[in-house]
Order: structure tokens, then C-alpha cells, then sequence
């Protein structure tokens, strides 16, 4: 799981252009939306295309996205849970 | 249609963003690929916004920025913008990312950051400016075009202060197209030995530029401007000569009212005849200048004329970078742009001292 973290985290910063912030600012426990990192409704489009290019990984349900992208760990966990 | 000039910025591959300096100290470049020194963008962007912006964008929303304090105006009564390629980073990113992806997985920002209008559509939503707001695409009279509707907003009395401007950039992979049509030259020439070059193409450049116009002079006003026209494709020498007498004619000025012609001498033999036929000719009594060497070729580049004609009528001084001769005029009352992209837009430019 640390190493998906890991892995998750820079390539966020890479896809959000994330220019200022470094892995270890992220906590895996902090809101992405909002407080915390501060993204916004474009982002969330990044990171569900995020899921599924890197992953392989389709958000079905638009009404997940709220869980699932809450933190960096409740996102690495869905991709552990759903990664075929 | 005229208009004044309040305040202005330009970010060009010269150290002009922030109008300190009037081109003393010219940058020389070796290269034909000019690319723009830019500003801090810290000090005019929210980073959490900038994150998103390509390179263009960022420069002309920092130009625009820094022309409105210059002219002290917090909200413009009208955007219009004049941009030839738009946002083409962004469009190469969206479009490779198509070709690369089999057209799936395409990421939002760039898409949404592509138009050609995304640079007045920004400003607008920073400065939160729900007013006109216009984006004009029309290759080497884009500049203009914006310039003609501002114009012509001022005369109606629509607007008070237009905020108009300009932005291409240059990419490589645009650089690598344009050059197998042949706009650039195949060997290296330095910024100030392009006006003897004798071979075809010139040097690719890339420029932001905006500028306050009012129907009012304002507290830090440079110049006014008094006349514009664009010429498609003339049959001959003649043909432009008419264009100019008439321009002047309209403004109850001769010739001889002309203190400095600004041309656009880009170093290519099959183009240049066009102005140096003025400027030996018509216009010989006239202080001549250049620009072109400074900025490189691209569709927008008389607005970095345009700059540079507005800062020579309000510091009354000539930089020896853009002199051709010697200056045969003092006081500077009237300012000709000339220019032409590729001997197909002409454009033809009157700017006066207030």
C-alpha cells in the first residue's frame, strides 16, 4: 500500500501540474477537494482519466467519485480494491 | 476613429514587460528561434490558477495586468484580442494526446485551455469582467482586426477604455512546420545582421502585448492613435503608396508630417523590397526604424510595433537598436508603422504625440 501511495502521489502532482508541492506534503489522510490540496471539479476530471489510463480503472458510478477520491489513501485503496 | 493610448505592456524576447527600460540594452540573440523573456509570474497570477496555464496564457494575462496599472483602469469596458495560433501548446497537447492515446484517456485542461480565445476569456474571469469580450483570428491581421473593433467600440460610444491585445507563441514543433514552408532561414544570423541579410526566411518569434485605450487621455498617456488600414495581397508599390497618401489625406496630414516609419524588415530577400521601395522612396524624408530584429517574425508582431512607436512618441527618443541612419526629425509628433506578414497582410499604422 505505501508504495501505491508513493507511486499515486507523484503521479498526481505530475497530472495536476502540481508545481510547488512535493510527495512528502501530501498526506495520505488529508481532503484532496476543498481544505487539504485544494482541487477543484476539473481536477476531479484528471483523476478519474487518471484511474483509468494508469490503471485501467472505470468510474462507473459519478456518485463514487465522492468516496473515492476523498484522500490518497481511500484512492490507492480503490485502485488496490479494483485493479484487475 | 481615434483613441489614446493610457498604458501598455509588451513581454517579447527583449526585456520590455514592465516599460523600465526602452530597449538600451537590446538582448542579441545568434539563434532563429526567439522565445520570450517572461516576468515572475508569482506576482501577477494565483499560483492555484497558474498551475493549469500554458506559457502564452500566463503571458498575456501578466501583460494585461501590468498594462492596467499602467494606465491606472481597475475594469476595462471591453476585452478584445487579436491572436493568429491561439493557444497552440495546448492545442499540440490535446491533439497529440488524441494521436497517442487512440482517442481515449483525453485530460480536460488542455482541451478546455486550446481555444484561441482562452487568453481574454482568462483576464475576463480573473478580473471578474462580464463586458464585451472578443477574440479576433485572422493570421496577419489578427492584431489589427482586434484594433479596428476597438477602435471602432471607442468611436461608437460603447467604450471608454478597451483593453486590447495580442499573443503568439512560438513551439517547436510549430518552428519545425513553418521551416520545411521556408519562413526561416537555414543559417544563423545575429539580432542586428538580419537587415543585410540577403537569403530567404527570417527569424521566429513570439510576443504578448496589450494596451488601455480610452476615448479619454489619461494621466499617463503615450501617444494617440490616429489611423489604421490593412491591405490584402497589393498588386504593386504603387498600390501601397496610394493606401498611405490616403491615410494621411483622411488625417489632413502630407508626407512630410511623417517624423518616424516603423517598418517591418525582417531580414528576408523576398519580402524586404516591399519596404525598403518606402523608404528610399516615398518616405525618405522620414526617420527610418525596424523592429523585427528584436521581436522575430510572427502574425501579431505589430503589436510590438505598436509599443514600440507609442514609447517613441512619449519619451521623444529613437533606440539606437532600431535606428536605421541617423534621426532626421525632432520633435517626434507622427509615428507610420509599416508592416507585412509574408507580402500578403499589409498593415499600415498612424500613432501621434498627445
Amino acid at each position: 500500500m505505501d508504495a501505491l501511495i508513493d507511486k499515486l502521489k507523484g503521479e498526481i502532482i505530475e497530472q495536476l501540474n502540481l508545481e510547488d508541492v512535493k510527495k512528502e506534503d501530501i498526506n495520505n489522510d488529508a481532503p484532496l477537494f476543498g481544505d487539504g490540496l485544494g482541487l477543484d471539479s476539473i481536477d476531479a476530471l484528471e483523476l478519474i482519466v487518471l484511474l483509468e489510463k494508469n490503471y485501467g480503472i472505470k468510474v462507473a458510478n459519478p456518485q463514487d467519485g465522492k468516496k473515492i477520491f476523498q484522500s490518497i489513501r481511500t484512492m490507492a485503496e480503490y485502485i488496490q480494491a479494483n485493479q484487475k | 476613429m481615434e483613441a489614446y493610448i493610457n498604458g501598455l505592456s509588451v513581454i517579447s524576447p527583449q526585456n520590455t514587460f514592465n516599460n523600465s527600460d526602452f530597449l538600451s540594452e537590446p538582448v542579441v540573440y545568434t539563434t532563429n528561434y526567439l522565445s520570450c523573456i517572461e516576468p515572475s509570474y508569482k506576482e501577477y497570477l494565483n499560483p492555484t490558477l497558474a498551475r493549469r496555464m500554458a506559457r502564452i496564457i500566463k503571458m498575456g494575462i501578466a501583460a494585461s495586468n501590468i498594462c492596467m496599472k499602467d494606465a491606472n483602469v481597475a475594469m476595462p469596458d471591453a476585452i478584445i484580442t487579436g491572436t493568429a495560433l491561439g493557444c497552440l501548446e495546448d492545442t499540440e497537447k490535446f491533439l497529440w494526446a488524441i494521436i497517442e492515446n487512440e482517442e481515449q484517456f483525453l485530460t480536460p485542461t488542455s482541451f478546455i485551455q486550446s481555444t484561441h480565445n482562452t487568453v481574454s476569456a482568462q483576464i475576463a474571469l480573473q478580473l471578474k469582467c462580464m463586458n464585451y469580450n472578443f477574440t479576433y483570428v485572422h493570421k496577419g491581421f489578427s492584431f489589427e482586426s482586434a484594433l479596428l473593433d476597438s477602435l471602432m467600440t471607442i468611436a461608437e460610444g460603447e467604450a471608454q477604455n478597451v483593453l486590447t491585445g495580442a499573443h503568439d507563441e512560438m513551439t517547436d514543433k510549430y518552428y519545425k512546420v513553418c521551416d520545411r514552408i521556408g519562413y526561416w532561414k537555414k543559417e544563423n544570423v545575429s539580432t542586428f545582421d538580419l537587415i543585410n541579410s540577403k537569403t530567404n526566411g527570417s527569424i521566429a518569434g513570439e510576443g504578448a502585448a496589450f494596451f488601455m485605450l480610452g476615448a479619454q487621455k489619461g494621466e499617463n498617456v503615450y501617444a494617440k492613435i490616429r489611423g489604421l488600414k490593412t491591405i490584402y495581397k497589393p498588386e504593386s508599390a504603387a498600390e501601397i503608396e496610394k493606401h498611405i497618401n490616403q491615410l494621411l489625406a483622411e488625417k489632413g496630414l502630407t508626407i512630410n508630417d511623417i517624423d518616424v516609419v516603423l517598418y517591418g524588415i525582417n531580414g528576408d530577400v523576398q519580402y524586404d523590397h516591399v519596404y525598403y521601395n518606402l523608404k528610399d522612396g516615398l518616405l525618405k524624408n522620414s526617420s527610418a526604424t525596424y523592429f523585427k530584429h528584436l521581436c522575430g517574425e510572427y502574425q501579431t508582431a505589430s503589436s510590438f510595433a505598436m509599443w514600440i512607436a507609442a514609447m517613441i512618441l512619449k519619451t521623444q527618443n529613437i533606440p539606437h537598436a532600431i535606428l536605421i541612419g541617423e534621426n532626421k526629425r525632432k520633435p517626434i509628433k507622427n509615428v507610420l508603422i509599416y508592416n507585412t506578414f509574408l507580402n500578403i497582410d499589409h498593415s499600415l499604422l498612424l500613432l501621434s504625440a498627445c
